[in-house]
């Protein structure tokens, strides 16, 4: 059918032209293009387990956007003015295979801004009490480290990254440690193995703001690309607010942020369900 | 994990000496094509994996190319009678004596490139490894082609208005 063709070539340059006015006109109908509501999410899947070397692992996919997360746990000792924790060390990567946006090299902003954003989930939340890996205070202890890559850049790279470490966490297992009293050395027993305490599960919630006024959640690359500014929210079960994470960007009234925590915690409930489905279809019958 | 350390410096040098013949470099002057493996999980013979996702990759990408790469691992199986091991696991890795990686290029039947270490004892041997390679490779090469052939009718589906 050619006008369908013709008008199918005139989106396709528009979009590429004015993609902003290309926006808007969608907006102006409180949707998108790719027929999402303004408070909708992409699909989410997430796939626990799959990687066999790590302790502990997750592959999240938001749309397009995939983050997996591995966790390698280690034994080092414990800080000197807390003797009694251990360290959970995260890392996020974004390497150039994830979008042409990134080169090959030391971690550029977007990468060190996201890893210090996990961090400050993890302190946050207190998703593990430190201290829950202390193996011998003063002398052993856990750390964890936390590496997340980036598979495929489409935006809400947080989101994406917060979900990943949740659900990676709650995958690993850590074998029993006993210090042997007259040797002084650690025995580890590789055929006693339990789940990671984890006492919160923060879930983070990203909206982009378009013309200094309207929010939507879930942005794509484009649409990060073409906001006015970023706002992420990280919530915990009890409604209660973990991390708020708003660089630059529009300013924001009171009333839109009270709205964007109701989001929130809405999404909070549809990930914690999602995760829980592939956790108890993962437990062995 | 950081980047460039020694051992990955060494694949991503094999890496390029086993694409650089397949790909038709002479239409892409004053260009640069940056291949970026990432390895998720190590099960054994990744730098085979790598070789044949990398070339995978290109073509998919729609890079000119006068042929495929196909990689290949072997690992030599310590003992009173070694024995050379086709895809080898992690574990039989480790164990092994020698190793080898071949990469081919299935229609021109070339190799692309070779990679090896270890002690292997006779030259025979190591020709016997070789040639288990490259049949190996191009037992692979069907699955290859199929997947590209998937690929293609994929993206000419999607691309429908």
């Amino acid at each position: 059918d050619s006008s369908v063709y013709l008008r199918y070539i005139f989106n396709t340059c528009f979009r590429t032209v004015e993609p902003l006015e290309y926006y808007r006109r969608f907006l102006k109908e409180n949707c998108r293009p790719d027929g999402r509501e303004l408070g909708e999410f992409r699909t989410t899947t997430v796939n626990i387990g799959s990687i066999s070397t790590a302790d502990g692992s997750a592959l999240v996919k938001l749309g397009n956007t995939t983050v997996i997360c591995g966790v390698k746990a280690e034994f080092a000792a414990p800080p000197t003015d807390a003797p009694d924790k251990g360290y959970v060390v995260p890392n996020v990567d974004l390497p150039p295979l994830c979008s042409s946006r990134f080169r090959s090299g030391p971690p550029g902003e977007e990468a060190q801004v996201a890893s210090q954003f996990i961090a400050d989930v993890i302190e946050n939340s207190q998703i593990i009490q430190k201290e829950d890996l202390c193996i011998s205070p003063g002398k052993l202890a856990w750390v964890l480290y936390c590496d997340l890559i980036c598979l495929d850049y489409d935006g809400n790279i947080l989101d994406a990254c917060t979900f990943a470490l949740l659900a990676a966490l709650k995958n690993v297992q850590l074998p029993e440690v006993t210090i042997n009293e007259e040797t002084a050395l650690a025995e580890v027993n590789l055929k006693k193995k339990s789940y990671l305490n984890i006492r919160t599960h923060p879930v983070a919630t990203s909206f982009a703001v378009f013309d200094d006024t309207l929010l939507i959640v879930d942005p794509t690359g484009e649409e990060e690309h073409l906001a006015t500014g970023t706002l992420t929210i990280v919530m915990d079960e009890e409604g209660k607010l973990c991390c708020l994470h708003k660089p630059g960007g529009s300013g924001l009234t009171g009333a839109k942020l009270q709205d964007c925590m109701s989001r929130a915690v809405t999404r909070h409930k549809e990930v914690k369900k999602l995760m829980d489905e592939v956790i108890k279809s993962m437990k062995p019958k | 994990a950081p980047p460039g350390g020694g051992e990955e410096r060494e694949l991503a040098l094999a890496l390029q000496e086993a694409l650089e013949p397949a790909v038709r470099l002479g239409r892409y002057p004053r260009a640069q094509l940056e291949v970026s493996a990432l390895l998720l999980e190590d099960g054994g013979s990744a730098l085979a994996a790598a070789l044949t996702a990398a070339a995978l990759a290109l073509a998919d990408a729609g890079v000119e190319m006068y042929d495929l790469v196909v990689g290949c691992g072997l690992s030599l199986a310590p003992g009173p009678a070694p024995t050379w091991l086709l895809d080898p696991t992690r574990l039989e890795e480790e164990r092994a004596a020698a190793g080898l990686t071949v990469a081919l290029m299935p229609v021109l039947n070339q190799v692309a490139g070779l990679l090896g270490s270890g002690e292997g004892g006779l030259i025979e041997s190591w020709a016997e490894a070789v040639r288990l390679g490259l049949e190996g490779c191009q037992r692979l090469y069907p699955v290859l082609q199929q997947s590209l052939v998937r690929a293609a009718r994929r993206r000419g589906a999607a691309a429908q208005p």
